[in-house]
This record gives structure tokens, C-alpha cells and sequence, in this order.
């Protein structure tokens, strides 16, 4: 009956956690009743359960078409006439990938489309990174004005600028100097006939404008960097400045490292918008250019042209373009496991906030 | 004694300016150094870009025929192309007219989706990470080869529609139909407008979902500056969820609304399946076309530049900035 209380045991249960024991504690099961027999904790579970519904329903959405590629890309011809046949395949067969594998010759349009991508990513990311920081951190004038040239090369959609994206590398030229030196000159019926440096089936033109940061949705790269780079503290490069750093150690040593995840991000932008790129493909590269992915997105495995002749055909046709598509994206997702942690990292610290 | 006094004054403020100078020297020496990290974007602006825009836009006013043994003639027709577009062709208006009327269409819808699917995301729950990683997927996906398939195919389409209107075509076993929807506004008493509306972007949710995945990303980038504090003054003030959501999240946010409904406009002007850029396109690869589509494409994106300063001039009305303790 003494006042005298027990201290409260407290026992170390994991690193971050203890427990704490206390006489006249209520036992287990009454604090279990008391937090879960509540409005509260019954609201809670409502809206959980709804949250959920919603995002499940909507994976579904996003997911469903991979699930029935995937399904149909496994089919053979036969399924496609048998009305039962929903999803799962009667007669699986890899014949459709080995087809094209083997005759679209998958692998070699994989590897140009490889060594593009990668190549104009790789450089789309460090010059994208320069030019933001450039904007973001140097007060020089017409800052203002050029950044308003950047907004502008977001806004004009290349796709108006085809025809003129096509001759400017067709006939390849600065200012006319080419055609100056190679003794071309205008004539007044402005019949162009350029000592022609045609740069279209090259991978010339994709790197011009990845040099130049004006590749596809660049400046959409140039805005986010430039944003997080405002975000990052000026007293980080001045105490570099201090101890004797130039300005582009300070960028190679301090700012490139803390700005990894967005660099993996807009890495992963401009290799998979490349890999998947239509619009670029078809104004630079004609029919005897390099073999892309893209030659082979609707193209029919010439050992299968034979089967989508019969009936069901038009099915067939579809499942062979969709394992065509599960082909092209496949190092795509696989790609994207990997750098998935820190591709949304990356957009989350970008703080694309006004 | 007097004048003995002013004169180190004097000293002091002819040292003053002198001092700031030298500062300003070493701010533009630094600034000076900005251009060189510029320099590939202004090279390319000069070189490759500007001219691109010039010859474009001149492209338009004239005529190109390919002659015989190489080579290109270029005639200058004044605005024929775009007579030719408005007036000639019989299809462009019509696709022009329903192609921006689709915009207007889709920017709300894909805004309104993405920001309550940024806001469910951003709440902290088991297995956000996964639904995270589901949800990004068409960013990096369902893009123009991808949707180039799609839009070729079928068995897409088949699918596609089977996710909109349900996976079975018998409306009795649907779970939702549009009637429903249809019928359950009917008894809420709203306008018809609105009934047909929500049924058609329940129609389209494929398309939705899979077009708002950038714009969901730049609003859990919002989302997640805004303070945490703020949310918990407001707790212990006893606001509701509601209350919070449009006195808080809806003001923090609303500067991001503008950035995406911008961001959808032009999304949806470079998209390949585009209805008014797939035809443009037609034009471009038929005979003789190229610059007649030239003339199109610029008449289509002065049309989209118009909606977008226009979306820009209403929405930045009611766009809330939280100001800077800077």
C-alpha cells in the first residue's frame, strides 16, 4: 500500500525500438479492444481498403495490356481461330519469338538501337546538366532571355519542324560556309544544289542535337535540372570557392555527385524515349539506313507470313506486332528494375515547385 | 572642428562605391563563366535551331518540287499552303476543329486524375513503392513506337476497350456501365453536361491513365514540398480532410495545376497518335506535301498557343504563390 511505484521496465526490442512495461497496465487484449472497436480506427480501414481498390483497379489498367501481349505473344495460330481461348494459351509455343529473333534479325536492331540510345543519353545528360546549371546558378546577362529560348524549344513540338529538321541535315550547312567553300553558290532560282554533306542515315544528326540540348524534350531536362539545382544551397559553392576550387571543379566535384538520382532520371528519360522513338527515326533514317527497332515494330517474321493468310490471321498479324513490342521494351523494363529506386527519387527531389 | 569632422566622412563614402565595385567585378568574372556552360545550348540555338524555325516557317510559304538527277526546287507562293489547308483540303478544318476540341477535352481530365492519384500515392502505405513503380511505367513505355503498335493492332484496341467498357461485353455482369453512371447523375440532379462527360472519361480511363504519368510525377513533386507543419497546425486546429485538401493542398498545388495543364497541352500536341499530327503527317509523306504540311503544322500549333496562353491566362488567375521568407 506504499506510494512507492516501480519505475517502468523499459527493455531495448530492436535498434530503433523499446518497450516499456508499467504496473496497472491494461493487458494485450484490452489494448487491442480499445484500438480497434473505434469510429476512428474503423475509418482509417475504410479508407484504406478504398485506397487500395483504386490503386489495384488502376495497375490493373496499366498492367493488363503487358498481361495480354505477353498472353497472346505465346499463342500459336491455332488459338487464334478457337473462340475458348481467352488468355491462356491451348498450344504455347516460342515460335513468334524465335521468328523474330531469328528472321527480323532482332538482336542486330537491338544493338544499333542500343548504342544510340546509350550514346545520346549519355551525352543529352551531361549537357542538359551544363546548361542547367549554367542557368540555375550564374547570373550573366540575357540569362532570362535565353532561358525564354529554352521554354520555346519545349513549346514548338518538333514534329512542325520536320520538313526543315529534314533538309537542315540533308543539306548540311552553317551560315552557307559549306556551300561557300565547296563553290556552290545560290543561284536566283534557289536551286539547291549544296556540295552535299548529307548526314541523314547517320547517327550524326541525333547527336548534333543532343550536343546542342535540343533533342527530344530536352528542355523539359533543361527545367527540371535547372529547378533542383535552384534548390541546392549557394554557400555549398562558395566554401568550394574558398578552399581554392575553380568553378568547373566545384561542378564536377560537388554538384555532379549530389545530383545522381536526377541524373539517372533524365537518363532513363532520353535512353527510353530514344529506344521507343518513332518521330526522329522516320525523319532521319530512310529505308536504307540503319536497322533499327524501328523497322522491325511492324514487320511480319517472313517464316510466319505464311499463317496470317488463314482465317484468324488478322489476330495473328496483332499478337506477332505486339511480341514485337514485348521485344522492343523488354531491356526497357529491365532497365527500369534496376534504376526504378532511384528514377523516382530522382523525380521527387527535382521539385519542379514554381 | 566642424570641418575636421566631415572629412573622414567624405573619405568613407567616396571608398564605399569603390569597394562594391570591385564585387561586382568578381560577380561578373563568375557570370561570365555561366555562358561557357550555356555555350552548347546558344551554339545550337544559333546554328541549328533559330535557322530551323526561320526555314520552317518559310517552308511554308512556298512550294518544293524534287527535280530530276537530285536536287530540290524551291518556288515561293505566298500563302497559297495555307489557303490550300483551310480552304482545298477537305478534311484538315474538320480534323483541326475535333482535334482541338479532344485537347480541351483530355487537359482537365488527365489534371483532375493525375492530382488525385499524386495525392493517393503521397500517402504513406504499405507497398507505395510497388504501386509507385506501376504507375511510372507509361512514362517510360507508352511512348511513340509502343503507341505506334497500339494504334495498329486489334487485339489493343480489343483490350483497350475491354478495360474501358468493361471485360464483358453483356452489360448485365458489368460492374459499372456508363447507364449506371448515367443514372446515378440523373438522380443527383446535375446538368446533362456533366453526366456525359464523366461517362466519356470513363470511357477513355485507358487512354487517361496511361497519358498522366509525367503529370502525376511533377504533382507528388509538389506535394511533397509542401511543409509537413502546416498539415499539423491545421490537425490540431481540427480541420477536416476535406477542409485541409482545399484550403492547404489545393492552394499549395495550384502552381503545379498551371505547369500541367500546360505540359498536357503540348504532351498531347507531340503525341504520335494525334489525330491532326497523324494526318499532317499523311500529308507530309503524300506527293508534293511537304510544305503544304509545313503551313498546317504551324496553323495547328499557333491554334494550340492560343488555347495555351488562354488555359495560362485563367488558371494563373487563381494560382496561389506561397511567398519566399528569402
Amino acid at each position: 500500500m506504499d506510494a512507492v511505484k516501480k519505475a517502468p521496465k523499459v527493455t531495448k526490442e530492436s535498434k530503433n525500438k523499446i518497450k516499456v512495461e508499467f504496473e496497472g497496465q491494461l493487458s494485450a487484449w484490452e489494448r487491442f479492444k480499445l484500438k480497434v472497436f473505434s469510429m476512428y480506427f474503423l475509418k482509417n480501414v475504410v479508407v484504406r481498403i478504398c485506397t487500395y481498390i483504386l490503386l489495384v483497379g488502376i495497375s490493373y489498367i496499366i498492367i493488363y495490356p503487358f498481361i495480354s501481349k505477353i498472353a497472346t505473344s505465346i499463342m500459336s495460330a491455332d488459338d487464334f481461330v478457337d473462340a475458348t481461348v481467352m488468355l491462356i494459351s491451348k498450344h504455347p509455343t516460342l515460335e513468334t519469338y524465335r521468328a523474330i529473333i531469328v528472321d527480323n534479325r532482332y538482336f542486330e536492331a537491338m544493338f544499333n538501337t542500343a548504342v544510340l540510345s546509350a550514346s545520346t543519353a549519355v551525352i543529352q545528360m551531361f549537357i542538359t546538366c551544363l546548361i542547367a546549371y549554367g542557368f540555375a546558378k550564374f547570373k550573366f546577362r540575357g540569362n532570362k532571355l535565353l532561358f525564354m529560348f529554352v521554354i520555346l524549344t519545349m513549346v514548338v513540338p518538333h514534329s512542325t519542324l520536320k520538313l526543315a529538321m529534314f533538309m537542315k541535315f540533308r543539306y548540311f550547312d552553317i551560315f552557307g560556309i559549306f556551300n561557300f567553300l565547296g563553290g556552290g553558290v545560290f543561284e536566283s532560282v534557289r536551286l539547291i544544289k549544296f556540295t552535299e554533306l548529307s548526314l541523314t542515315n547517320t547517327y550524326w544528326p541525333f547527336i548534333i542535337l543532343s550536343l546542342t540540348g535540343l533533342a527530344f524534350k530536352n528542355g523539359l531536362f533543361i527545367f527540371m535540372l535547372r529547378q533542383f539545382f535552384n534548390g541546392v544551397p549557394d554557400e555549398l559553392e562558395e566554401s568550394a570557392y574558398i578552399d581554392g576550387a575553380g568553378t568547373l571543379r566545384t561542378f564536377v566535384q560537388i554538384i555532379l555527385p549530389l545530383s545522381v538520382p536526377m541524373l539517372v532520371t533524365v537518363f532513363m528519360f532520353a535512353f527510353s524515349w530514344q529506344w521507343t522513338d518513332k518521330f526522329y527515326i522516320d525523319t532521319f533514317f530512310t529505308t536504307t539506313g540503319p536497322y533499327t527497332l524501328r523497322q522491325i515494330a511492324l514487320k511480319i517474321p517472313s517464316s510466319l507470313t505464311d499463317d496470317v493468310q488463314y482465317a484468324g490471321g488478322t489476330m495473328y498479324t496483332a499478337a506477332i506486332t505486339n511480341t514485337n513490342g514485348i521485344l522492343i521494351i523488354a531491356p526497357l523494363v529491365f532497365i527500369y528494375c534496376f534504376a526504378q529506386k532511384s528514377l523516382v527519387q530522382g523525380i521527387e527531389r527535382s521539385g519542379i515547385t514554381g | 572642428m566642424n570641418a575636421e569632422a566631415k572629412k573622414p566622412t567624405k573619405v568613407k563614402v567616396e571608398s564605399a562605391p569603390k569597394k562594391k565595385k570591385k564585387i561586382a567585378s568578381l560577380e561578373k568574372k563568375k557570370a561570365r563563366i555561366g555562358y561557357l556552360f550555356v555555350l552548347p545550348f546558344i551554339i545550337g540555338l544559333v546554328i541549328v535551331y533559330l535557322p530551323m524555325i526561320y526555314q520552317s516557317i518559310s517552308y511554308s510559304f512556298q512550294s518544293m518540287t524534287t527535280i530530276q538527277g537530285g536536287g530540290v526546287k524551291i518556288t515561293p507562293v505566298g500563302w497559297a499552303n495555307y489557303q490550300n489547308a483551310i480552304m482545298v483540303d477537305p478534311t484538315f478544318t474538320q480534323t483541326l476543329i475535333e482535334g482541338m476540341g479532344r485537347i480541351i477535352f483530355d487537359v482537365p481530365a488527365i489534371v483532375i486524375f493525375s492530382l488525385f492519384m499524386a495525392i493517393l500515392l503521397n500517402q504513406d502505405m504499405a507497398g507505395r513503392g510497388l504501386f509507385r513503380a506501376i504507375f511510372f511505367i507509361p512514362v517510360i513505355i507508352s511512348t511513340g513506337l509502343i503507341t505506334d503498335i497500339d494504334a495498329h493492332n486489334i487485339l489493343m484496341q480489343s483490350a483497350g476497350q475491354a478495360i474501358d467498357t468493361g471485360t464483358e461485353t453483356n452489360t448485365v455482369t458489368q460492374i459499372v456501365n456508363v447507364m449506371d453512371i448515367e443514372m446515378l447523375f440523373a438522380n443527383m440532379k446535375v446538368g446533362s453536361g456533366l453526366v456525359t462527360y464523366v461517362a466519356d472519361l470513363v470511357n477513355d480511363i485507358f487512354n487517361i491513365v496511361n497519358r498522366s504519368g509525367v503529370q502525376m510525377l511533377i504533382f507528388l513533386a509538389g506535394l511533397q514540398s509542401i511543409s509537413p507543419a502546416i498539415y499539423e497546425s491545421c490537425e490540431i486546429d481540427g480541420a477536416t480532410g476535406w477542409e485541409t485538401f482545399w484550403k492547404i493542398t489545393f492552394p499549395m498545388i495550384s502552381p503545379m495545376i498551371l505547369v500541367n495543364a500546360i505540359y498536357t497541352i503540348i504532351d498531347a500536341l507531340t503525341r504520335s497518335d494525334n489525330t491532326v499530327m497523324a494526318y499532317i503527317d499523311t500529308v507530309y509523306n503524300s506527293p508534293g506535301g511537304n510544305t503544304l504540311s509545313a503551313a498546317m503544322s504551324w496553323m495547328y500549333f499557333l491554334l494550340v498557343i492560343l488555347l495555351i496562353a488562354v488555359v495560362s491566362g485563367v488558371i494563373s488567375a487563381y494560382v496561389f504563390y506561397q511567398k519566399r521568407d528569402t
